[in-house]
């Protein structure tokens, strides 16, 4: 059973010219995707080339040799991914604006266990392959190697690393405090730089007087310097030149509401509905938590929201703000919203606390009456906060609201009196293959809605999806 | 990955790879070096036509750039090479954990007759070296030899006079 | 194989010669060998009142403008100061150049040239006490030498061995010691030697003899550091008959050792 709250269908109007720009646009993106994805292979590429431009192809033709020359490789692939696992945590613009926060963090998290397996193979093989070609055994080799210069420090490194590793495994983290996971998590910095300095000392293919040496020095370099830049740097900038203090909290519902910030010189923030930010408050006992939140409306009037439903002691805190409380802040991050329009037509695919960017979403993005439509899972019927904003906007707008009241559903993302109605993406959204769909929710009710959407055959690039839970 | 992004993935990388495996194999087996010629540091030295010159240091090359170092104290360098493929060559660079270690090639008769390592030097590059240190030793330790099983003697440098006592002379008459 | 020897700055040079064939020509063979000892001698010795360097050592001729074997040893002793740190230097104490530490070598690796060019198969040369061999077999199983140390105590028994042209790349040896005429060692003036003799064998007769000078002037610190820069196999005779040997220099073989 579904209500439609706001029927805009008819205002659609048949006689618009060509595709808009959105077509061009987000082609732009995908090719900036693709060219991301292939320097990232050229990079590891690269790592391998390094080696081989020292003459390391050569050094293949006993087993010893051999054994030492996949212990390199590995080595270096695994540094080079470290190095690639550092930028996408950087939060650099560039990719930012590609592939958005979440995929970058998603991609980081998966870089994790394979560089863990090249590390544990860079150590066995080296040590293989010297014992080899040596020929004495292999505790007096681990001892040789371990008496060379820089080796101990760089055997600390791979313990922390290590540890890092193992406590973000999903099991481990699961059960640690995000804070206490993120004390720890910032020791790979000091895993890094345990082990550079053997890179640079030991085997000679970064000596002194090699251009490798250089190029290995750059790149290591120039992580570094964008972490600095874009994760210390620019919220230490963007806070100081907005100056952005707790406005007043309106109070929604039980354990929901909504924090509304003034500052300078919003709009120089350019951020747009859809978009979230890593907010700081500055109160005692709240300074040292970042939260991730959504904007719930456009900037405007010199003034941000969040709404927030407290479903943690982190959040539940925040209901207390103070007004006037300092507020730090990071970004603008995520693509969920206009930058990665590909279509005329867009339909906004909500629930629960979902809600929030899907309503600053229908305020800023780009649509003309009738090609837009809101679906909102609510738990009863006239249920669903920032439902009288979102019908004054569709009312505004020429949007086409519908809501689907009731308890989950046993399958798929609908209830299942609505199931049996036969009601889906397909029925409610008019026009669904040239739609962009943007959705954001729990995460299983997520993936039913884009099962749905792959289904009806739209494209990776038209569904959008905003987790909430990294 | 999108298609697109696959393709230009393995093309950079494939490019990538090539470019640097040419790189390597640039540094192999190079100019061929005489044995015995004198070692000269990065300076042309023009001699008499006639006989033969210690002539340009002609560093073996490995893949790094300090080609012209005075490269091993090992190798000499590129004087006249005999008319035939015989004779020593600066060969491929090897890497071990000590740092690169250039192969020399001895060719004789046309065929591969040895093959030994030589350590570069480290003026320029700062590899570790497999500890060469000078231990102290019994006088049983070292090799012995009796005159008679030896062709040559070597020692402290003898004049004329002394010559004819030495070990030297006694096998120099002998006729070895 | 055919042994000759004649005197040449002021030490006596022998040779030993094995040709290729039986007819080859051992006369054109030492002839090369002697003329290339003499070229240099002539240049470059000291000992010659009359050569290039005697003469700049008199003042009169300038070192621009004495011949290109002077010059170029000169050129390449300077190298070996400078790589050794000052242990070896062509600059005697009172200033004057003396470069009887690379001639000697320069004249042992022409003749080595000269041999090799002559296409024979196995060529030893040992002038005073310094060794180079070479030749078409080296690195064959017929190509190896071993050659004898003598023993500074006692200058008639040999104190070890070594072996040359086999696979660890020696080619020669060069003996140092304060048992020579010692004109070319400057020890440095504060340090009494702790070494009596020094072999160093390497790659090449030149870094073998320059090294085992620099090593007997320098002392233990330059033993280390040199064994550490440079492939080389050295056997050092203490000023108290004790000896010390690099891991390389060959030992007994393994069954008398514990």
């Amino acid at each position: 059973m579904a209500f439609l709250v706001h029927d805009s269908r008819d205002l659609e109007r048949r006689s618009r010219p060509v595709a808009g720009d959105e077509r061009a646009r987000s082609s732009k993106r995908l090719w900036r995707i693709d060219l991301l994805q292939a320097a990232l292979a050229a990079s590891v590429a690269i790592a391998i080339a390094l080696f081989l431009a020292d003459g390391g192809g050569a050094r293949f033709a006993t087993p010893g040799a051999a054994t030492t020359s996949l212990g390199i490789i590995a080595g270096l692939v695994a540094t080079d991914l470290v190095i690639v696992m550092l930028v996408l945590a950087a939060r650099v613009p560039l990719i930012e604006r590609a592939v958005g926060h979440d995929a970058a963090m998603a991609l980081h998290g998966r870089l994790g266990k394979p560089v863990m397996y090249l590390l544990v193979a860079h150590g066995a093989l080296l040590l293989a392959g010297y014992t080899i070609s040596d020929g004495i055994d292999l505790v007096a080799e681990a001892v040789t190697i371990w008496s060379l210069p820089d080796i101990p420090l760089a055997v600390i490194g791979f313990a922390l690393f290590a540890l890092v590793v193992v406590t973000s495994l999903i099991a481990v983290r699961r059960r640690l405090r995000y804070e206490s996971w993120y004390l720890i998590h910032l020791l790979v910095y000091g895993a890094v730089l345990a082990a550079l300095p053997h890179q640079f000392s030991v085997g000679g293919l970064f000596a002194e007087g090699t251009w490798q040496r250089w190029y290995w020095l750059a790149m290591c370099a120039a992580a570094f310097a964008a972490v600095l830049v874009y994760r210390v740097g620019a919220p230490i900038v963007l806070s100081v030149r907005h100056r952005l203090v707790v406005d007043r909290v309106e109070r929604l519902d039980h354990g929901v509401f909504s924090i509304v910030m003034r500052g300078l010189d919003l709009d120089g923030l350019h951020a747009t509905g859809g978009q979230f930010f890593i907010w700081r408050f500055m109160a005692r006992g709240q300074w040292w938590q970042a939260h991730p939140y959504s904007l719930s409306a456009h900037p405007r009037n010199a003034e941000l929201r969040i709404t927030v439903r407290a479903l943690g002691t982190g959040s539940a805190d925040l209901a207390g703000i103070r007004p006037g409380t300092r507020v730090a802040l990071e970004g603008p991050y995520g693509i969920f919203s206009e930058a990665s329009r590909s279509r005329r037509r867009i339909a906004l695919i909500a629930a629960g606390i979902g809600v929030t960017p899907i309503r600053s979403l229908l305020e800023s993005a780009s649509f003309r009456p009738g090609e837009a439509t809101v679906v909102l899972r609510t738990p009863a019927a006239n249920d669903g906060w920032l439902l009288d904003e979102i019908r004054s906007l569709a009312r505004s707008r020429g949007a086409t609201i519908i809501t689907i009241p009731g308890p989950r559903g046993a399958t798929g993302w609908v209830t299942d009196a609505a199931a049996a109605e036969g009601l889906s993406l397909a029925t409610l959204v008019p026009d669904l293959p040239d739609t962009d769909v943007y959705v954001c929710g729990p995460r299983a009710w997520s993936d039913a809605v884009i099962a749905d959407a792959r289904a009806n055959g739209l494209k990776p690039e038209q569904i959008h999806h905003e987790r909430f839970d990294w | 990955m999108r298609p697109r992004a696959l393709l230009l993935a393995s093309a950079a990388s494939a490019t990538v790879i090539i470019a640097g495996w040419q790189l390597g194999t640039l540094g192999a087996v190079t100019a061929p070096v005489a044995q015995g010629g004198s070692q000269t540091v990065g300076t042309t030295r023009s001699t008499d036509a006639a006989t033969s010159d210690p002539g340009t240091a002609d560093a073996g090359t490995s893949s790094d750039s300090n080609a012209a170092i005075d490269s091993t104290s090992g190798a000499s360098d590129a004087s006249q090479a005999t008319s035939s493929t015989d004779g020593t060559y600066a060969g491929s660079t090897v890497g071990t954990r000590f740092g690169d270690v250039q192969v020399q090639v001895t060719i004789s008769g046309g065929a591969i007759a040895d093959v030994t390592a030589l350590q570069l030097t480290d003026h320029d590059r700062r590899s570790v070296m497999i500890s060469n240190q000078a231990a102290p030793i019994l006088r049983e330790e070292v090799l012995q030899a009796q005159a008679a099983s030896v062709s040559m003697v070597g020692g402290a440098t003898y004049t004329s006079e002394a010559y004819l006592q030495s070990l030297q002379a006694a096998l120099d008459q002998a006729g070895f | 194989m055919i042994a000759r020897a004649f005197g040449a700055m002021g030490t006596v040079v022998s040779l030993r010669l094995d040709g290729a064939s039986d007819s080859f020509d051992a006369d054109a063979a030492t002839a090369a060998v002697a003329d290339a000892f003499a070229r240099w001698e002539q240049s470059c010795s000291l000992y010659d009142t009359g050569s290039e360097l005697s003469r700049i050592g008199r003042g009169e001729l300038a070192l621009l403008d004495a011949g290109d074997d002077v010059r170029g040893a000169y050129e390449i002793a300077s190298a070996w100061r400078s790589r050794t740190g000052g242990a070896f230097t062509p600059h005697r104490g009172d200033g004057l150049i003396d470069l009887n530490g690379v001639v000697k070598a320069l004249a042992i690796a022409e003749s080595g040239s000269a041999l090799d060019r002559l296409g024979l198969l196995r060529w030893g040369i040992d002038a005073g006490g310094d060794v180079l061999v070479g030749g078409g077999a080296v690195g064959t199983a017929a190509g190896a030498w071993r050659v004898g140390i003598v023993d500074p105590a006692d200058r008639g028994e040999l104190i070890a061995a070594i072996d040359l042209a086999g696979s660890h790349g020696r080619m020669a040896v060069a003996t140092s010691g304060s048992a020579e005429r010692g004109d070319h060692i400057w020890t440095q003036p504060d340090a009494s030697p702790i070494f009596a003799q020094v072999s160093v064998a390497a790659g090449d007769i030149l870094t073998a003899d320059v090294l085992a000078t620099a090593i007997v002037a320098g002392g233990r610190t330059a033993l280390e550091e040199f064994t550490e820069r440079f492939p080389i196999d050295v056997l050092a005779v203490l000023v108290d008959g004790s000896l010390m040997a690099t891991p390389g220099w060959p030992r007994e073989p393994a069954g008398c050792r514990a």
